[in-house]
Parts: C-alpha cells; sequence; structure tokens
C-alpha cells in the first residue's frame, strides 16, 4: 500500500503527525510518498487545466502536487491523502481563541479535487483512492474519530488502532518540533554569546516550501546571519519569562503566548504565531531584523501587515516584508533587498541589541547557558 | 542592578468605555445590512432606549475612501464597509468637529468567530481611525452568536434577550417583507408601486418594534423569549402590511427568468453600489430575482455547532444537540409564522440538513468561513427543486472562501452541466465586466423561462388571451398577495398558468 500526501499548506507544519500516524498503522516509510517542493515545472506539467479559479499561490500550485503524485511516480501511489485539515497544535492553544486554519488551507483540498473530477474521475481512472479527512489536528479528543470515519474502509481501521495512531503521529511531531526549538535556541545561544544579530523570519509555514517562499531566508543566511523560523523559535520557560516576564507582572498579558494586547481576534493559528512572533522578535535582543513573506493575494495576511509591522518597528528592530510572492523567484529585486538588509543588519545591530537588551531584566538564560557553546556559526534551524 | 529602559512596545486599539450614562447623548452607529433591516433595528434599539442610526447607504466613494485608509489586499466587503464608516466620520467631523463626533457617536458591529477577514473587520476599522486621527472614537463587536453577553464596555449597551430576540425578530420581518417585495416588482402594473408600499411597510413595521411593549421585555429569560415566540403582536402587524399589500396590481404573464442569488454574506446582502446593484440590475434586465434572506445565515449558524457536538458523543453533548434542534424547530416556527402572517408568499427556509447532504460530495459541511458549504447546497437546492432558472452567486474580489466553494462548483457542474450558474465577481469597481458575465448566462435563462411558459400554455391548453378574459372576471388573481403554488416550474409565469388552468376547470 502506497500513500501519496500532497506536501502543501499545512502539512509543512504537520507531515510529521501524518508520517507518524501512517507508520504507526503499519505502512513503511518508504512507501509514504510527499510530492516535491513546488515549482513552475510541477504545475506546468502536472496542473496545468486543472485550476478551477483564480487565487493565492500556495492554494493554485496545489493541482501540480496531486497531478504529480497521479501522474508522475515511477511506483504508483494506490491513495492520495489530502486532508482537510481545520484546525491546528500550535503552541498558542489555550492561550488565544482558537487555532484555526486559513478558510482556503482548510478547503483547499475540495477546490482542488473539483479539477480532477470535474470532466471525468482521474482519480479512479487511475487507480488511486482520493482519501481526504476533515481533521480538526487543534483538538486532538477528536481526530480519532474523524480519521478512523475516512480512513477505516481504505485501510481496514479498527477504532483502537486509529486512537493509538493518532496518538503517535502526535508524539512525532512534538518530538520533531522539540528538536527544531532546541536547534533554534542553540543559534539564539551563539548569537546572546558572540553579540551578533540573526534574523526572524515571520511567515506561514509554507513558505519554508523553496517554491513558494523562494529561499530568500538563504540568500540572507549567505551573508552570514543565522536564521530563524518564529515556528521553530525556543519557548523554553526560562526564555519566555526573561522576555516576557516584566508584562505579566505589570498586568498586560496573562502568559508569554497571550497576544490580546496586539491581536484580539485570535482565531487563525498561522496569523496568531505570526503575531507572537513579532511579539518576540520586537523584545529579543539578538532578533535585529524580521522578514516578513506573503503570499500574492493572500487574505489572512492582509490584516496583520500594519500591526506586524508595528510591532516589530515599535522596539527599533529592523522590519522587511516580501509580498506577493507568487509561482516566479524575482531574483533581481529579491538581490537588490537583500543586499539592502544585509546593509542595515551590519550598521544598526549593535544599537539595537543594545537597546533592548537595556529593556529586558538583566539575568540572560542564554547567557547563562551552559548547552551548546559552539564556537563555529550554526546559520539556521 | 541596571535600570531598565523602556520601550513602548504596540498595543491594540481597545475603545474607551460606553457608559450607561451616556446612553442619552451617546448614538450607536451600526450598518451592513439592507436599509430595510437597519430601520427595523433601529426600531428595536429605540424600544430599549438606545440612541441609534445606520450608516448611510454604501457607495462607490466608500470603496476609494476604504481604499485609501487599510492595508492593500483586503476583500471588497471589509473595503466598502470601512470606507463607510470612514465617509461618514468625515463628514460628520467636518460639521462638528473631532471631538464632538468623538464624543457623539459609537459604532457598533457583527465580529467574532471569523475564521476569515470577517473576524478581523475591526483591525480594518481601527486602521481608518488612525488614519483619520480618530483613534479615540469607539468601536465595538458584537459576537453574532450569543444572545446574552451582558453589559459590555462600561454598561453602555447591554447585550440581553431583549436586545438580541429585538434584533432577529426585525431581522426576519424584514427578510420577509424583502421577499415578497421582489416577486412583487418585476410584476407590478403600475411602475413605483412596490417600492412605494415597502417604504410605507417598514415605517409602520419601525414602529411596531419601536413601542415593543416593555412589560413584555421585563423579568426572566423564558417569559421574555416565550413572549417573541408566541404573541401575536409581530404577526398581527404583518397581516396589517400585508393588506398594504393587497392593494398593489401584478402582471404574472409577463416571462421572466428567477434568478437565485447567492454568495458572501454581505455582499448577497447588500443592495446599493456595494454589489453593482445588481438586484435592480437583474429587474431591470427582465429578471425576477429570489433575494437571500439573512434569516438562512442564522440558521445556519444556529444548526452548525451539531456536528461539532455529535464528533464528542457524550450524554451532555446528546442533551446540548436535543437543545439545539429544539430552538431551530422554534425558529422555523417563528418564521413560518411570519410567513403566513404575509400569506405564505415568503420562500420557506431550506432545511439544513438537506443543503448539508446536497453539498456533502462537494464541499464538506464543517468547512467554515463565509458561507461555508450553503453555497454549494443552496445551488443545489434551487436546482434540484427548480427554484429558479439561475444562479448568480456574488464572489468579492479577494474573498477567501468564496473562491474555494467557487472552485467546487467546477465538480458540480461536471455532474450537472445544465445548472445556469454565473459567479461573478465584485471588485466594486469593474462593474461593466461583471454585468456582462452575468448577462451571458441570463440569456439562456430567459430562454428557458420562456420555453415553460410555453410548456405550460401547451400542456393546459390555454392562452394568454383567455387567461387575459379570467383575470377580468377574477381581479383577485392579479394581487401581488396572491399565493401562486409551485408547480414544478421555476418561473412565476409558468407556475401561474398551471394554477389559472385548475381554477378554470
Ligand atoms: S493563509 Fe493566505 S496564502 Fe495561505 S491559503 Fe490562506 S489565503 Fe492562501
Ligand atoms: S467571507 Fe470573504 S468577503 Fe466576507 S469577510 Fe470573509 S474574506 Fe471577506
Amino acid at each position: 500500500m502506497r500513500v501519496g500526501i500532497p506536501k502543501v499548506l499545512n502539512i509543512w507544519s504537520t507531515h510529521q503527525f501524518w508520517v507518524g500516524f501512517l507508520t504507526a498503522l503499519g505502512i513503511s516509510p518508504e512507501n509514504i510518498v510527499f510530492s516535491s517542493d513546488t515549482s513552475e515545472d510541477q504545475y506546468r506539467e502536472y496542473g496545468k487545466g486543472r485550476g478551477t479559479v483564480d487565487c493565492c499561490y500556495p492554494v493554485k500550485c496545489m493541482s501540480g502536487h496531486y497531478g504529480e503524485l497521479i501522474f508522475g511516480q515511477k511506483k504508483k501511489i494506490d491513495i492520495l491523502l489530502s486532508p482537510m485539515i481545520y484546525s491546528l497544535p500550535s503552541f498558542l492553544r489555550g492561550h488565544v481563541l482558537d487555532t484555526l486554519t486559513c478558510t482556503r488551507v482548510m478547503a483547499g483540498p475540495e477546490n482542488i479535487k473539483a479539477g480532477f473530477l470535474k470532466e471525468r474521475d482521474v482519480f479512479a481512472e487511475n487507480g488511486i483512492r482520493y482519501v481526504s479527512p476533515f481533521v480538526s489536528l487543534g483538538e486532538p479528543e477528536k481526530v480519532p474519530k474523524q480519521l478512523h470515519l475516512a480512513l477505516k474502509d481504505v485501510l481496514d481501521l479498527s477504532e483502537e488502532e486509529t486512537v493509538r495512531a493518532v496518538e503517535a503521529g502526535y508524539r512525532a511531531l512534538e518530538t520533531f518540533n522539540q528538536r527544531m526549538r532546541q536547534k533554534s535556541r542553540e543559534i539564539l545561544t551563539w548569537c546572546a554569546r558572540h553579540d551578533r544579530p540573526c534574523i526572524l523570519v515571520l511567515a506561514r509555514p509554507y513558505h519554508m516550501d523553496p517554491g513558494i517562499g523562494h529561499e530568500i531566508e538563504a540568500e540572507l543566511q549567505a551573508h552570514g546571519f543565522p536564521i530563524l523560523w518564529m515556528q521553530y523559535f525556543p519557548i523554553d520557560e526560562d526564555l519566555m519569562h526573561w522576555l516576557f516576564g516584566e508584562e505579566i507582572r505589570a498586568g498586560r498579558i496573562k502568559s508569554p503566548f497571550d497576544i490580546s494586547d496586539v491581536w484580539p481576534s485570535s482565531y487563525s493559528s498561522n496569523t496568531n504565531e505570526i503575531l507572537w512572533g513579532a511579539k518576540v522578535a520586537a523584545r529579543c535582543p539578538w532578533i535585529t531584523c524580521v522578514i516578513r513573506f506573503s503570499s500574492y493575494e493572500c487574505g489572512m495576511d492582509q490584516p496583520t501587515y500594519t500591526p506586524t509591522q508595528k510591532i516589530v518597528e515599535a522596539s527599533g528592530t529592523l522590519y522587511f516584508k516580501f509580498g506577493d510572492l507568487d509561482a516566479t523567484k524575482p531574483a533581481g529585486s529579491i538581490k537588490i533587498r537583500v543586499e539592502t538588509i544585509v546593509h542595515y543588519v551590519e550598521k544598526y545591530s549593535r544599537d539595537i541589541i543594545r537597546r533592548k537588551l537595556a529593556a529586558l531584566p538583566p539575568r540572560c538564560p542564554l547567557l547563562e547557558d551552559a548547552a551548546s557553546t559552539s564556537e563555529s556559526a550554526p546559520l539556521a534551524a | 542592578m541596571e535600570t531598565i529602559q523602556r520601550i513602548n512596545h504596540y498595543t491594540a486599539y481597545r475603545p474607551r468605555p460606553f457608559t450607561r450614562e451616556e446612553r442619552a447623548t451617546v448614538t450607536i452607529l451600526f450598518g451592513g445590512l439592507t436599509w430595510k433591516h437597519e430601520r427595523l433595528i433601529q426600531g428595536v434599539m429605540h424600544n430599549l432606549g438606545y440612541r441609534a442610526q445606520p450608516l448611510p447607504n454604501i457607495t462607490r466613494a466608500d470603496l476609494d475612501a476604504g481604499k485609501e485608509l487599510i492595508d492593500v489586499g483586503a476583500c471588497c466587503p471589509t473595503i466598502f464597509t470601512t470606507g463607510n464608516l470612514v465617509n461618514f466620520l468625515k463628514s460628520e467631523v467636518a460639521a462638528l468637529g473631532r471631538d464632538e463626533v468623538v464624543k457623539r457617536y459609537v459604532f457598533l458591529t457583527a465580529g467574532a468567530c471569523g475564521p476569515c477577514r470577517f473576524g478581523q473587520y475591526h483591525e480594518s476599522y481601527t486602521m481608518a481611525l488612525d488614519g483619520l486621527g480618530l483613534r479615540d472614537f469607539r468601536l465595538f463587536l458584537l459576537a453574532q452568536n450569543q444572545l446574552d453577553q451582558g453589559a459590555t464596555h462600561g454598561g453602555g449597551l447591554e447585550i440581553n434577550l431583549p436586545l438580541s430576540l429585538g434584533l432577529i425578530w426585525a431581522i426576519l420581518c424584514a427578510d420577509v417583507l424583502t421577499d415578497l417585495e421582489y416577486m412583487t416588482r418585476p410584476y407590478e402594473v403600475v411602475p413605483g408601486e412596490t417600492d412605494r408600499v415597502m417604504r410605507e411597510s417598514i415605517e409602520y413595521l419601525y414602529d411596531v418594534f419601536r413601542r415593543r411593549p416593555q412589560e413584555k421585555l421585563q423579568g426572566g429569560k423564558l417569559k421574555v423569549f416565550a413572549w417573541h415566540v408566541l404573541t401575536d403582536y409581530f404577526t398581527d402587524a404583518l397581516r396589517e402590511v400585508r393588506k398594504r399589500w393587497d392593494t398593489i396590481r401584478v402582471d404574472r404573464l409577463q416571462v421572466k427568468p428567477k434568478v437565485k442569488i447567492t454568495g458572501e454574506f454581505w455582499l448577497q446582502t447588500h443592495e446599493g453600489d456595494g454589489n453593482y446593484n445588481i438586484k435592480r440590475w437583474l429587474e431591470q434586465e427582465g429578471a425576477e430575482v429570489i433575494p437571500p434572506p439573512i434569516a438562512v445565515w442564522l440558521d445556519y449558524l444556529l444548526h452548525s455547532p451539531i456536528t461539532s457536538e455529535e464528533w464528542k458523543g457524550a450524554e451532555r453533548n446528546r442533551k446540548k444537540i436535543a437543545l439545539i434542534r429544539a430552538l431551530e424547530h422554534i425558529y422555523h416556527f417563528v418564521y413560518n409564522r411570519f410567513r403566513r402572517a404575509l400569506g405564505n408568499l415568503p420562500y420557506e427556509l431550506p432545511d439544513q440538513e438537506e443543503l448539508k447532504q446536497l453539498a456533502k460530495p462537494y464541499y464538506h459541511y464543517e468547512l467554515r468561513g463565509g458561507e461555508g458549504h450553503m453555497l454549494v447546497g443552496k445551488a443545489l437546492y434551487a436546482y434540484r427543486h427548480k427554484k429558479a432558472h439561475m444562479i448568480c452567486e456574488l464572489s468579492p474580489y479577494s474573498c477567501m472562501p468564496n473562491t474555494m466553494s467557487i472552485g467546487a462548483m467546477a465538480n458540480v457542474l461536471g455532474r450537472y452541466p445544465d445548472l445556469l450558474y454565473a459567479p461573478i465577481e465584485i471588485k466594486g469597481d469593474a462593474e461593466v465586466h461583471a454585468l456582462s458575465r452575468c448577462q451571458m448566462i441570463l440569456t439562456e435563462a430567459k430562454r428557458r423561462a420562456q420555453a415553460e411558459f410555453e410548456d405550460a400554455l401547451a400542456k393546459t391548453g390555454l392562452t394568454v388571451e383567455a387567461i387575459r378574459r379570467y383575470e377580468e372576471r377574477y381581479p383577485e388573481v392579479q394581487r401581488s398577495t396572491y399565493r401562486i403554488p409551485h408547480y414544478g416550474y421555476a418561473g412565476t409565469a409558468a407556475n401561474y398558468v398551471m394554477h389559472l388552468a385548475r381554477k378554470m376547470r
């Protein structure tokens, strides 16, 4: 049994769950196939003519991923699994109103599948079962039922098996996230110890896809600046307490993960995280620069542009936005902007670090960290 | 110890309180629906002792004002509604000065639970306020899924049952009347009659809501609720309204395609520049429009928690489901009473379960945002039950959920190629393009309406002349309030022929 998963949208932040879940059901890892990174070629070859509507690029490119899994595999897949992810297991859960996905993220599969069904059933023609479970990953108690319902016939599942597999999925995801956060902490510690700046990326998880985020952060990294992704920022208590403790004591927020001071309508998971990331960036001394990615026609990001920028810039932290990203990499303009960013980061980081440090309590846990004192610069999380 | 230097971190907008004492002097602004709904809502607010005023109807100028002040890329309802507030405040500032405006008005808007920008409208509003230098202007959000939220923000506004039920009852009354309006105007014999009677009816109902008996709004919640559900107060008023509509003469032999409007909530409800006045435009183009009642949206809000409770499956959840179903029952009971008071002319509410089942293969019913699965469900409902010749779906430019359901419709159309479906993207400033797209499909709808009419004539053996003679003898069939049952045709004229054939037998 081979299962193909289109590597799109919030699969980027939950893929470990799906791998953990499926392997727990006895599907070997080599039989879990993810589509490749997004590319113009992928869309041209496999997705063209299957789009049903004009919308943001991260959704539009999904047809290419579906097509690649259907037509582009040497060893055919039996199941195309494209979950409708309704909510996410965010670290902000419990501190925000909800952790829903974007309405296009949750409904994307319904939209894209239409392109493969409107004339004839392309899945059936290729001997593939299309499975699209509706799944509230933000509410783990609902997930076994939801996945059992969607997959019981296809994978011949019992309820107990599903419960166990879901648990394994969450464990795998958690382990992965923790590892990534640990890595980020090491980077941040290195920056703190060497009084060096790093750059924080504020973006949706799928901007990690080279075809969607266009690896802009890699160009900055090539200039020697360590890069952190907000999704994997370390959330250890000591660090959070150092960054937010004062404000909690002053009653401005209830916890380090409370974003109600900047974003009262905290329904959307990735949006909440972006706003939280902006708050962290405004406070953490060694983050002297934020780069924000946003895709062409992203409706979720639109209301956040100004608040995010204001949050970051309130502490003098540099802020640069790369908006309207779509299929083509604007290499020329990226190059020019990267040079500008490098210039500013080099020129102002010392001051920014100093100013932000002065606004925080003296004992920084990173400087007290015994762990990770590597002398060579770790570059990316 | 080093002293900590302060950084002034950004904080989101928080309105100053609106106090109880201010009720007599502060006007609550609101908007976003039709002038009819808003006037009745104003009646409810006045009844409860609030000063309240709807914002002026949306115009093209609001789009420009909105675009100027909020981040680019917003969906068109966000831009229009923000611009609407902006233009009103600007004109008031020019007349009264900023301090007076800040003192004299607060703005109340629906919000909450929006997985799309709907839940974040207030971000755009506050950005606009910043742009206007009016950050101290007060803006409040009304959660649309809680009837009893208690006193908020200083007690100036109390979101309790008398207010919430008043608002819902006002919306339902405006809805049933709007149905009547749209089924009458295309056929009116004296041009302008429908609009005149509509205005009079709304004024009359405004007064009915303004005079809601205070003693019925006091006491326990159950008592207030029971009175609203069971009283004849509103149905009597609607019967009175019906008498006014009796006087309008219609000519139902005009063959017109029926166009059902669906789409994003704000855009489909709106009547004005915000959607290129498309409902009036369709009428001018010779169509009969089926307007989308807000009641269906409220029904959806009421119904949708059932699924999520079903997932949980515990005893407590089963009880909650039973309660929701009971409330739904009551809700439909009230709506149907209002319909009956208007001679059963307004359309019935579609069954939410049916919408869900119809949409199921194409769009999962738990996908939230915008109208969710209902757009697919409503299109199929109208098609299957032959309620309309054509669906015109109003899709806001840059709307997130709407693009998804339009995409899913490709699958529906693959299965039902003769479903006439016109998704119209509304940008606010690309009228010609949108309307010409609509016109193309309307041409086919007209052809179908004509074919149906001819079919009905052939089937019944009637002629237009024979019908005219009958109408002369029995003029009551030409009353706008004379109900024509559904005989399986979408078009009014064809059903009219079938009906008269039976009468003449
Ligand atoms: S968050 Fe933005 S880019 Fe992502 S799916 Fe939604 S609208 Fe598209
Ligand atoms: S449903 Fe669409 S148009 Fe309406 S607020 Fe949401 S994104 Fe905007």
